[in-house]
């Protein structure tokens, strides 16, 4: 059954003489470029709304910021190698490359920081999988989210019940984690795949959380502090 | 003997301004003859006349009537008034200027300012006469300079070079000392009349010190738009 | 020997604070104006590559609403109204038609896309007409399908990299749960191509159950036919409309025409007070320069000589002023672009601010012209001065 969710113009219904025709060939013309997939322009990892998004994975947060950084501006070569050693894993692909833009969310609770919301990019079976991670102050985790999977078994994969495995996990958690292999031990082994049928994305989904905190390790949390102004100012 | 070139010559000269319904006879029926390498003093009081009888033979003004011939040829008297741009050709043509309050141009270096009227107009020949000025009147060390960084006495001394610079017959001064101190000013006639002995320049000097005055050669009073008394000075 | 030039540059600098307040105006004005221009251009450039890059002249599609199709497409259904592909040999026979391709624009919700879900939109093509139609696209990766009928698919740069996806991996048509096997990645386009998902139009017409059914034919005219008797001819055809390409340009620039003209006018008018602005600097100077006129002038200055050095004044913070704010549109052009797409109802692919070497010069002369326009009247006036009015003045007498 049709549903006119909007009110139609008087054009569409007559179409009749020069200037209808033309704005209906112009609607016609702007419908076949909606049509075509939206033309997407970045490669890393944002939160498709972060106002809402942030709310809804750090409840206690009253603002974010916005920072934005790659291995490339961090540190470059050296650092692209000491993320694939621990990872163990080369970064891989058309697409895992050193230039890949990282969107880290900054969380404040009035002027305090409490925490990082951070996402990343990963090859699935069937697509592409968007993992971020919600960490607290020391690095812990405090939620999982998968913003975006293409299988028939997502569901299972994106459900709640899934991401509060992860709670209270940590990097450390995650160095006997082998990405290529699978095996894990400890906390991470514990962790139940709900999609048996899907294992491809659960360990892909795994990799990708190990490589986050992995991220968020040499960006943030292990990062040298920033300089004084006085030391800033000696350089 | 060779005969005396006249430089300018007025026959009934007169100005007659008009102020509201009162017209003010500035230069009245002047007559006179300045020959050439003559250095002219003209003195008297306030609203004597003396700077509108300078501005008329320095061609800065059309006179109310009479006449005026320049090395002999008329350039007022035949009833017709000069356009300003007629008046400026015959300026440059003739005369230098130096005033009391020396106007030379802030932003330009003292040698830029003496080359100044070369960018408007220049005789043939005077492409090294700026060096060759500033040497003359002892400013060359200061070619680099500006005139903020320069005293008075140096600042009018390179208005003279400015107004030499084309090889004027007529160097027309109107109170060159009045902003310099007693010796400064008379530095600065002397530099006068050492030009005007050394190469021959025609020069007219207003001024009111009566003692600079009878540092020319003849020396006319005016009063009331006439000329009174013209005294020669004998050197000492 | 000094030149005029060197005398009037000297002079902007001795109220160096005025000067540079004037040069920033101008600079500003010829941002605005350079910017706007250079928006005109690139708009214009990026719709016609964009029309060019779908490679069709006319495009024929269902009969229907397609406003209420638009928003029944974004609001998760089906949407289009399908033809019969085999109208398509009705409209091979015109004999204005060089080639024509069957598309079939398909789409399914996917409720893992986000938190709300998103809409997965595919292309369902004939490879060969179509890359016939389209000769500019290039593989990064592999190739067209290898059979009409397979399940395969060719996929937009954009597309691949949101994916992930490189040849020889799968993907995974949601809500039909079919999956394709990705035998081709695009290279960049700068077009809509980038993001879509090409699969054989035979294939996606089994998958939707939709046999014989097109959406779109994209048709290309042979050189100098008259599209318009084509166009009444193909609006014959039954529960068909036709889109011509050309006129689609032509009403969208129509659209955008009133906004042009409304922001050059803004323009303009920046140019104008900026003028002002000018004329104001100038002629402060030169009452402020009333006695060092007059004796320019009696040592020698014709007034033509005064009135051209005021005018050098003039010209110089014109043209310096016009020099700094075309600098500043070339930096800020990525600036002007993102705001203009952040204001248009409908902004094509590509750069939206072209600048070229011809606005550039263009903007210049426009500007010099104006500066010589501003300059007329203080260089006149100055010009009139006489010295004797000079003297008199400073002295009192």
């Amino acid at each position: 059954m049709k549903t006119h969710l909007l009110q139609p113009l008087d054009i569409c219904k007559t179409a009749k003489g020069s200037l209808g025709k033309r704005l209906a060939m112009l609607l016609s013309f702007l419908l076949v470029l909606a049509g075509y997939a939206p033309a997407w322009g970045a490669v890393g990892c944002d939160l498709n709304d972060p106002d809402r998004d942030v709310a809804r994975l750090f409840p206690e947060s009253t603002s974010y910021k916005t920072i934005y950084t790659s291995i490339l501006k961090k540190g470059g070569q050296p650092l692209l190698a000491t993320v694939e050693r621990r990872l163990g894993d080369k970064f891989r692909g058309l697409y895992e490359t050193i230039d890949v833009p990282y969107t880290i969310y900054e969380i404040y609770t009035n002027k305090q920081k409490v925490g990082y919301i951070h996402g990343v990019n990963q090859k699935g079976q069937f697509g592409g999988i968007q993992v971020f991670v919600v960490l607290n102050i020391e690095g812990t985790m405090k939620g999982f989210y998968i913003q975006k999977m293409t299988s028939q078994y997502a569901g299972k994969l994106r459900d709640a019940k899934f991401g509060k495995q992860f709670a209270g996990l940590t990097l450390k958690d995650f160095d006997h984690y082998d990405v290529v292999t699978g095996k894990a031990s400890g906390k991470v082994e514990a962790i139940k795949n709900p999609a048996p049928e899907a294992e491809d994305d659960f360990r892909a989904a795994l990799r990708a959380t190990k490589k986050n905190l992995i991220l968020m390790d040499e960006f943030v949390y292990s990062a040298p502090p920033a300089p004084s102004p006085q030391e800033a100012l000696k350089k | 003997m060779n005969p005396k070139v006249i430089a300018i010559e007025t026959k009934n000269l007169t100005k007659v301004y008009t102020r509201g319904a009162e017209e003010v006879i500035s230069v009245n029926d002047v007559s006179l003859c300045i020959d050439k390498g003559d250095f002219i003093s003209v003195i008297g009081p306030s609203g004597s006349g003396k700077t509108t009888l300078t501005n008329l033979l320095g061609c800065l003004d059309n006179p109310t009537r009479g006449e005026l011939a320049l090395g002999g040829r008329p350039i007022f008297g035949s009833g017709k008034r000069l356009s300003e741009r007629a008046l400026t050709k015959i300026r440059r043509e003739t005369f230098g200027y130096i005033f009391q309050n020396f106007y030379l141009i802030p932003t330009l270096t003292v040698m830029e300012n003496v080359m100044l009227p070369l960018t408007f107009y220049r005789k043939p020949g005077t492409e090294n006469e700026a060096a060759r000025l500033l040497k003359l009147l002892g400013m060359d060390h200061r070619k680099d300079y500006l005139p903020g960084q320069i005293s008075g006495g140096e600042m009018q001394r390179v208005a003279i070079a400015r107004a030499m610079v084309n090889r004027p017959e007529v160097l027309l001064a109107d109170e060159p000392t009045g902003n310099l101190d007693t010796k400064r000013s008379v530095e600065i006639v002397q530099v006068l009349k050492d030009l005007n002995q050394n190469t021959g320049l025609t020069i007219v000097m207003v001024t009111h010190n009566p003692e600079l005055a009878r540092q020319a050669g003849r020396m006319l009073e005016m009063r009331d738009g006439r000329i009174g008394q013209i005294s020669t000075i004998n050197d000492p | 020997m000094i030149t005029k030039f060197q005398v009037a540059y000297k002079n902007l600098l001795r109220k160096k604070v005025r000067s540079l307040l004037t040069l920033v105006g101008i600079a500003l004005s010829s941002w605005v104006l350079v910017s706007l221009l250079g928006f005109n251009q690139g708009y214009e450039a990026s719709l016609n590559k964009d029309i060019d890059n779908m490679g069709f002249q006319i495009m024929v599609m269902a009969k229907g609403c397609p406003y209420e199709a638009a928003t029944l497409m974004l609001k998760g259904g089906t949407g289009l109204r399908y033809m019969k592909e085999s109208i398509m040999a009705d409209i091979a026979k015109e004999p204005e038609v060089q080639q024509l391709t069957p598309i079939l624009m398909s789409a399914v919700f996917d409720p893992n896309k986000g938190e709300s879900g998103g809409i997965a939109g595919y292309f369902g093509v004939d490879a060969k007409s179509f890359s016939e139609l389209k000769p500019f696209l290039k593989f990064k990766q592999g190739g067209w399908f290898t059979d009409p009928n397979a399940y395969e698919t060719v996929m937009g740069y954009e597309a691949a990299e949101l994916e992930q996806r490189e040849v020889g991996d799968k993907i995974l048509m949601p809500e039909k749960n079919v999956q394709f096997k990705v035998v081709g990645i695009l290279e960049r386009t700068g077009t809509q191509d980038d993001g879509t998902i090409f699969v054989p139009l035979k294939t996606l017409q089994k998958v939707f159950g939709t046999p014989d059914e097109i959406t779109t034919i994209g048709l290309k005219l042979k050189k100098g036919v008259d599209s318009t008797r084509l166009e009444e001819k193909l609006y014959q055809l039954p529960d068909v409309q036709i889109v011509s390409l050309a006129q689609v340009k032509e009403t969208i620039m129509k659209l955008i025409s009133t906004a042009k003209v409304m922001v050059l006018s803004i323009a303009l008018i920046a140019i104008m007070i900026a003028m002002v602005g000018v004329i104001n600097t100038i002629l402060t100077s030169v009452w402020e320069r009333f006695q060092e006129i007059g004796i320019l002038k009696t040592i020698g200055a014709m007034p033509w000589d005064i009135f051209q050095l005021i005018w050098i004044e003039t010209l110089l913070l014109c043209t310096t002023g016009g020099v700094l704010g075309i600098i500043l549109a070339l930096f800020l052009s990525k600036v002007t672009d993102v705001a203009m797409r952040r204001l248009l109802p409908y902004a094509p692919g590509g750069g939206l601010v072209m600048i070229d070497t011809k606005l550039i010069l263009v903007t210049l002369v426009g500007i010099l012209c104006i500066g010589l326009l501003s300059g007329i009247y203080p260089a006149w006036r100055a010009g009139r001065i006489r010295p004797l009015e000079a003297i008199r003045e400073e002295t009192g007498r």
